[in-house]
């Protein structure tokens, strides 16, 4: 597994391809080969093909040449998160490479400490985004473990903001709160660590962490 | 070499002979039939030659014999002019005596081939041949085997002349199917269904959320439940078509986010192609082209819609739609009302069996002289829903009981009726002698019973494809890519999206 295509679908599109190289030290680097992003958080369907074929032609890869395929799981608002997941699938399906799945919050926690924003023991993360209706889809991480891999305290869940931070505080929990947007870059970093320390997943099913909109209603009279 | 493309093919008679004869001579040297062998061929009862010509040169030949008695049918000989090999004539012959073969109602047709002539062989083998047995030392003087093909009359499939049959991948989920319809050309080689309708009965219609979440998780079973039926792999397929709309925009986002993904892994192109001209497009899996011009009545739980097709590529005009539910989503509330289950068509069905259609006269919308005027093919089932539903209250309401079968066979009537008038009303306006239906609701026996008997009153063609080609299906997507790469129409770009109220008029998105 050294050479993977991400995607994730959880805000934007962002799809990345990330090569697994010796590092100098003896330690592995991850090498970003191509990165695709758009903010656009209404445009999955048009993007995403796009973005992988791009990122291939950048990369100057064919689909068979890639090792497997991280799809980001959200939590997400639904509509988006499913064009990646389902991208994926048949991605994988199509170039016959195995396909895993990465909680898209982690890979966000993940840039935080490899941007120094985040490290162990000093003060917890709080990593938030948007759930729309009000809410955020949050998770909170205490630093990495010896994998690299981010430390996912509590979460993922969906609240309203002022209830998730009224509960740190009431804990007495300091934090720093980071809402940056999931990169598949920093995706494939976080599935490099699972698998490197047995960890990956090959559950790709969305975190929806919602119920359908819908009700069973008993019908409604048309008479006075 | 120089690639002539123009020749032209006949039928080869005795003046032929002597430059067929400089063409065997030059093809087959020492292993040559006579001249008295081959004047017998060019004029026996039982033969059928062919003489493909370019500017009155002859460039090729093929023969066929088939005994009135017998129903095997063996190919003589096929020679070609090297200048002419690689252009696709040799081929052509052959599916010109195979089509021969066919119509003299030949079942098995059988051909030798030397063993030393592996393209001839690979020709044959893509036609069809099957090798059955070889023949030791046959050709002389060379000694070199034969080769013993046969191939199977029943199951071929007659080409569309001059253009290779793609096998092309069909993905819909534009509402609560996921299908999977793998075709080649204009046969169907698989059609798989998945469908969240279970999920969606406690609500009493589709749910949007649940219908897209089904897709998801049906998406990769299904592709691989297809390939299975197919006997195929993902790299035998040719082109992937998606519906791009229209449809639910949730539902229609996983299908083609998949698709383009898929197309891009594979290398394949993709067509993104409007759902409801596909409904249209089906027929040609099973009578291999569609008829045209052709009304089409599409009825189901997300459109009811009249369309005159001059064309399937390029001349459908929608003449009219619903302009509030879906005929499909009128038999499902009525259901509701009469406490039957989800969905309600089959539950209506069932219990308007006994029923008295003339029991109660529910109104036909947008029937009325009025109404005619501006929506003269338009749908209306809300006041027809709301009529039933009145009714049922008032019973209730007064203490009197009713009948649950005359209220579902005089609903039921309403709707055929309203259906059937205004599709037959357009065949007749427009002076179109057929009439195709599609959607989930043609599996309602009453409405095929009623367009049966209005159709055969007015001269009309009635068509009804297989009712696993009506409901929504990746097939029918399919079919309809096929139909565009054999009409040579270019590949859909990468950037297209899901296209919710998608018009009839966009046949492929680009």
């Amino acid at each position: 597994m050294k050479r993977v295509l991400a995607i994730d679908t959880s805000a934007g599109t962002s799809v990345a391809i990330v090569e697994l190289r010796d590092g100098a030290s003896g330690a592995s680097d991850a090498v970003t080969l191509a990165t695709w992003h758009s903010a656009d958080t209404m445009k999955h369907a048009e993007n995403v093909g796009i973005a992988i074929s791009d990122c291939l032609a950048q990369a100057e890869l064919k689909p068979k040449q890639l090792d497997a395929v991280v799809v980001g799981r959200g939590p997400a608002p639904f509509t988006g998160l499913r064009v990646g997941i389902a991208a994926s699938i048949l991605f994988a399906e199509g170039a016959h490479v195995p396909l895993f799945g990465v909680v898209s919050l982690d890979a966000i926690a993940l840039a935080e400490a490899q941007a120094g924003r985040h490290a162990n023991g000093v003060e917890q993360l709080l990593v938030a985004t948007d759930a729309r209706r009000g809410e955020v889809y949050w998770a909170v991480f205490d630093g990495q473990d010896t994998a690299g891999l981010p430390v996912r305290l509590r979460g993922p869940g969906v609240a309203k903001l002022t209830s998730v931070l009224e509960q740190l505080d009431a804990a007495g929990t300091a934090y720093r709160r980071a809402d940056a947007h999931v990169e598949a870059a920093n995706l494939a970093q976080v599935f490099f660590a699972q698998h490197l320390a047995g960890q990956s997943s090959h559950d790709v099913s969305a975190l929806y962490l919602r119920e359908p909109d819908a009700v069973p209603s008993p019908g409604k009279k048309v008479s006075g | 070499m120089s690639l002539h493309l123009n020749w032209s093919i006949r039928e080869a008679h005795e003046p032929d002979l002597a430059a067929i004869m400089t063409l065997e001579h030059a093809s087959f040297g020492s292993d040559s039939w006579s001249e008295a062998n081959m004047r017998a061929e060019l004029t026996e009862h039982h033969t059928y030659y062919l003489a493909a010509e370019i500017d009155d040169r002859l460039v090729g030949y093929a023969g066929l014999s088939k005994l009135p008695s017998s129903e095997q049918a063996d190919i003589q000989t096929i020679a070609v002019d090297a200048q002419q090999r690689g252009t696709g004539l040799g081929r052509e012959l052959m599916h010109r005596l195979i089509a021969r073969a066919i119509e003299l109602g030949a079942t098995e047709l059988f051909l030798e081939v030397r063993a030393d002539n592996p393209i001839a062989q690979k020709l044959y083998r893509k036609l069809g041949f099957v090798r059955i047995s070889v023949r030791q030392n046959y050709y002389r003087p060379d000694g070199v085997d034969a080769i013993i093909m046969r191939l199977d009359l029943n199951a071929y499939e007659l080409p569309t002349r001059g253009r290779k049959q793609p096998i092309v991948l069909g993905i819909e989920s534009s509402c609560d199917e996921t299908g999977v319809g793998i075709v080649r050309g204009n046969t169907l080689l698989a059609n798989v269904i998945s469908s969240s309708m279970d999920e969606h009965a406690r609500f009493g219609g589709v749910v949007p959320e649940i219908a897209a979440r089904a897709h998801l998780e049906a998406l990769q079973p299904t592709l691989r439940k297809a390939l299975a039926e197919s006997n195929l792999e993902l790299d035998d397929i040719d082109a992937i078509a998606v519906t791009n709309g229209p449809g639910l925009g949730g539902a229609l986002m996983v299908g083609v986010g998949a698709a383009k993904a898929l197309a891009v892994a594979t290398g394949k192109p993709v067509y993104a192609v409007n759902h409801l001209v596909g409904h249209v497009g089906v027929d040609v899996l099973e009578r291999g082209v569609l008829e045209t011009p052709t009304i089409a009545l599409l009825v189901s739980g997300g459109h009811t819609s009249l369309l005159h097709v001059r064309d399937l590529l390029n001349d459908v005009e929608l003449l009219g739609e619903t302009i509030d539910d879906a005929a499909g989503e009128a038999f499902d509330k009525v259901a509701r009302v009469l406490g039957l289950k989800y969905p309600g068509g089959p539950e209506i069905d069932r219990a308007a069996a006994d029923g008295d259609p003339r029991a109660i006269r529910f109104p036909r919308g947008l029937s009325l002289p009025k109404d005619m005027e501006k929506h003269r093919y338009d749908f209306s089932f809300s006041g027809l829903k709301t009529a039933v539903a009145r009714h049922v209250e008032l019973a209730e309401s007064r203490g009197e009981s009713f009948s649950v079968a005359d209220v579902a066979a005089s609903f039921r009537e309403a709707v055929v009726d309203v259906l059937v008038t205004k599709a037959v009303n357009a065949c007749l306006d427009h002076n179109v002698p057929r009439l195709l239906l599609g959607g989930g609701v043609v599996a309602n026996r009453r409405l095929r019973e009623v367009a049966q008997a209005q159709c055969d009153k007015h001269g009309i063609e009635l068509r009804i494809p297989a009712l696993s080609l009506c409901t929504d299906n990746g097939a029918m997507i399919a079919a309809l890519g096929a139909q565009l790469i054999m009409a040579g129409r270019e590949p859909s770009s990468l950037t297209f999206g899901a296209e919710s109220t998608l018009p009839v008029t966009h046949v492929q998105s680009l």
